[in-house]
């Protein structure tokens, strides 16, 4: 369903690309004619009077391969739209004042979504944030695949300190390391639990490749190789076989557990009053929060493949790592609580009773 | 019937224990509270856990209090069965509480502040106080900084197997409290043992 959903978004944006790409496609401008002159260390803009970011003209090609934009086809003047054609007779073969790139041409919703949060509202203050405050613009990576710590040193952490505010919640540090900015403060964007592969022992997650070649298996055998009942679903039986499974190659992994937002549009809604603050909502065995559970297997280029995996995986001894109280207690403790406290009672109440019963008894010795 | 008074719990046990006492109710609920949330509405889960953390470690102090009165007054063999003696001591206070106390036979038990407990207190007690209210406050401790102890979380299982520790013992402390509050009451009068533990005698027959 929500793989259905991203392929409808990417196809859309492919769609899109596709067809604002078609005229540079047949002027074929290709990159490396950019990188001709883009690619010198030392390229400088001659004056700054417009107040660009900075003044290098360097483009990092490596990097820039490797980026989610490069990676889905895009070409540089699919962002710098105004350069129609190169005219080497000038000493710049493009006009030397390019129009700003508008990300929103092809991200609309999260442009739509952006619109609203109180980002935008610090504008009556005087201060406008672009889109690559928080992105980057040529070096956009995947962000699925990231981990919590990643996402909030790479966004909002660069220019909050959460610690010094959020005094009314305990446990800061658990807090921000194992749930994400955006969950609590953009309150429409989806949650999801992710599970990832960690090695306690050199502090590192593995990527989904050394996961597979561990079990000896591509990306598209997994789930078959995993999922016996075919339901889509890893239930805990399956769960723990593929914990087993890694024992067995003599892997020790622990599963790093984190409630994150999904990658949607609405991620970009951030506000401070409508943020979350009830404890409930997250301590609670019914959260909406843990509704989805996924083990995410990150690509080699940075994408990420989810595998759906039941709730009750989450009140296991698999995920040791991880407890959220009151929100994924361990059912089989309570029925030892119940057995414990109710020998107790029964033990007492028997007690009395008898000794209510013998009253006379002693009575009569006592004559 | 002759009655005297026997001076039994000295004035520092007195104040430890009912501080203990008013702190592990406290603990308890709390706890319940923290455990089940959704359930319970005694009061918010963020007051919940402020309090709970405040009691736990008013209960660590005061269990060092406890320690070190015993141990610095030597009067900490009292918590220490005689060997020899022990199995058949255990046996026959058994008897009585499950038997010879219906018909009011006399407790085969005789306090004095020198042997306080009888063998099944003692057995009870070392137990409690050495083993499992340390394990329940170090395992209370490492819940109350997870990040902090992150090393010693991993290295004893992660926060999961700590929790079930503290959960266990948690419904351990609170079954206790049901049989030790009922065992308190089968003093000579139903209120005999309460009120030695605020005045500090006991009435001896
Ligand atoms: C012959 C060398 C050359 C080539 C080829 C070239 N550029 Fe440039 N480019 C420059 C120079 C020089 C400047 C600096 C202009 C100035 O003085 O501000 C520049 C500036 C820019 C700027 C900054 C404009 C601004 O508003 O400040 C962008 C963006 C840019 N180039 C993109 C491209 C792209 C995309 C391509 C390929 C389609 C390309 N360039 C090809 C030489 C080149
Ligand atoms: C995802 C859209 C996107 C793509 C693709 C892209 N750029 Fe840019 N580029 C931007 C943005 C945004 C800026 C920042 C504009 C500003 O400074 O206000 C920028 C700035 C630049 C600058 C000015 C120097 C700087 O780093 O700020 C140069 C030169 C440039 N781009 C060249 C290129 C070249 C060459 C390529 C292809 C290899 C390329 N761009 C591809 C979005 C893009
Ligand atoms: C305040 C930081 C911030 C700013 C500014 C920002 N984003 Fe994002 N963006 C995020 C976060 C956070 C996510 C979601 C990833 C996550 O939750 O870790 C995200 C996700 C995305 C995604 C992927 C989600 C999807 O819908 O597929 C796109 C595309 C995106 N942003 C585009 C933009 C555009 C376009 C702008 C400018 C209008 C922008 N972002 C401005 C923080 C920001
Ligand atoms: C010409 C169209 C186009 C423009 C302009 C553009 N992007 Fe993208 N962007 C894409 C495509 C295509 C993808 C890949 C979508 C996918 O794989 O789901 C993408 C993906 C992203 C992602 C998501 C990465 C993820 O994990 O899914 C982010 C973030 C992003 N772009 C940011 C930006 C920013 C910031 C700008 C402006 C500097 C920008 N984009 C401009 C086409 C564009
Ligand atoms: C480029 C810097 C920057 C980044 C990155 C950034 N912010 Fe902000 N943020 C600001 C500024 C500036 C304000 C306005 C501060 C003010 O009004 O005093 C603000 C305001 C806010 C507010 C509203 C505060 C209030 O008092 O109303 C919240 C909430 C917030 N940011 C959360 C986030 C989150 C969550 C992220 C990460 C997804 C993030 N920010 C990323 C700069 C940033
Ligand atoms: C458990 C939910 C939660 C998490 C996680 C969380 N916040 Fe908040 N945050 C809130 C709430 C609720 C407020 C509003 C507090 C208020 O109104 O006083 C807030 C307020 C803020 C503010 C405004 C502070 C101010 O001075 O008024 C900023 C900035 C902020 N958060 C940033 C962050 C960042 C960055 C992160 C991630 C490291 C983060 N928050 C994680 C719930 C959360
Ligand atoms: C957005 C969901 C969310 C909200 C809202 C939330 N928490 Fe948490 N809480 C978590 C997660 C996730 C953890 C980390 C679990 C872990 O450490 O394994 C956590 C951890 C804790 C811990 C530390 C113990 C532990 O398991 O590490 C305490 C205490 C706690 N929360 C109390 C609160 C209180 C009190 C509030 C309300 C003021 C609150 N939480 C709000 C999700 C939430
Ligand atoms: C003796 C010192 C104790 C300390 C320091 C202590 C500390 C803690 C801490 C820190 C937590 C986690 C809540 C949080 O992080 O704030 C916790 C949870 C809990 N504690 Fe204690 N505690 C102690 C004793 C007790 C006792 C005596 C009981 C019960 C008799 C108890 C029952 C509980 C329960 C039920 C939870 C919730 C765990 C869950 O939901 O799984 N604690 N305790």
């Amino acid at each position: 369903m929500k793989k259905l959903k991203e392929a409808a978004r990417s196809s859309g944006l492919l769609f899109l690309f596709v067809f604002l790409a078609w005229p540079a496609l047949v002027t074929a401008m290709d990159n490396g004619e950019c990188f001709d002159c883009h690619s010198d260390e030392t390229l400088t803009r001659e004056n700054n009077e417009h107040g660009h970011i900075n003044n290098l003209l360097f483009v990092d090609e490596g990097r820039f391969n490797r980026s989610v934009h490069h990676i889905s086809g895009l070409f540089c003047v699919d962002c710098h739209t105004d350069i129609e054609a190169l005219d080497y007779d000038n000493e710049v073969p493009h006009a030397r004042q390019l129009a700003p790139v508008q990300c929103g041409n092809c991200h609309s919703e999260s442009e739509a979504a952006f619109a609203e949060s109180a980002h935008m509202q610090i504008r009556s203050k005087g201060i406008s944030m672009t889109c690559y405050a928080c992105h980057d613009y040529h070096y956009v990576s995947y962000l699925a695949g990231a981990s919590v710590a990643e996402r909030e040193d790479n966004f909002c952490a660069k220019c909050h300190n959460p610690h010094r505010s959020h005094d009314w919640l305990p446990k800061k540090e658990e807090h921000f390391a194992f749930v994400e900015c955006t969950v609590c403060h953009a309150p429409e964007v989806p949650r999801h639990i992710h599970l990832k592969f960690f090695d306690l022992m050199t502090n590192k997650y593995y990527q989904g490749d050394e996961i597979l070649e561990i079990l000896g298996i591509s990306y598209e055998q997994f789930m078959p190789l995993l999922d016996t009942d075919k339901n889509g679903i890893l239930s805990r039986q399956e769960f723990e076989a593929l914990e087993l499974m890694l024992r067995q190659k003599n892997v020790h992994a622990i599963f790093h557990v984190e409630l994150v937002a999904e990658m949607d549009p609405a991620a970009h809604q951030v506000t401070a009053e409508g943020a979350e603050r009830n404890c409930e909502k997250c301590h609670t065995p019914e959260s909406p929060y843990f509704n989805a559970v996924t083990i995410a297997l990150p690509n080699k280029d940075g994408s990420v493949d989810h595998h759906r995996v039941e709730r009750a995986v989450l009140e296991s001894y698999s995920l040791r790592h991880f407890y959220i109280y009151a929100g994924t207690r361990v059912k089989l403790l309570d029925l030892i609580g119940i057995v414990l406290l109710g020998g107790a009672a029964c033990g007492v109440l028997g007690h009395l009773t008898i000794r209510v019963l013998t009253i006379r008894l002693r009575r009569n010795k006592d004559k | 019937m002759s009655e005297k008074m026997i001076y039994i719990h000295p004035a520092p046990v007195r104040v430890w224990h009912w501080i203990h006492a008013a702190g592990i109710v406290a603990l308890v609920i709390t706890g319940f509270q923290i455990r089940y949330a959704e359930m319970l509405g005694i009061m918010p889960l963020r007051d919940a856990i402020t309090l709970h953390n405040y009691v736990g470690f008013m209960v660590i102090i005061d269990y060092f209090i406890w320690l070190g009165y015993y141990l610095g007054t030597g009067k900490i063999k009292i918590y220490f069965p005689d060997l020899r003696t022990f199995v058949p001591n255990a046996i026959r206070q058994a008897k009585y509480y499950g038997f010879g106390i219906f018909k009011g036979d006399p407790n085969p038990h005789v306090m004095t502040p020198d042997n306080k407990f009888n063998a099944l207190q003692q057995k009870a007690y070392v137990g409690l106080m050495f083993m499992l209210l340390p394990a329940q406050m170090i395992s209370g401790v490492f819940l109350w900084r997870v990040k902090g102890y992150a090393d010693y979380v991993h290295l004893l299982g992660g926060i999961k197997i700590i929790d079930t520790i503290h959960v266990i013992l948690f419904f351990f402390f609170a079954s206790f409290l049901i049989a030790h509050c009922y065992l308190a009451t089968l003093g000579h009068t139903p209120l005999a043992h309460f009120k030695a533990m605020f005045t500090g005698y006991e009435e001896h027959h």
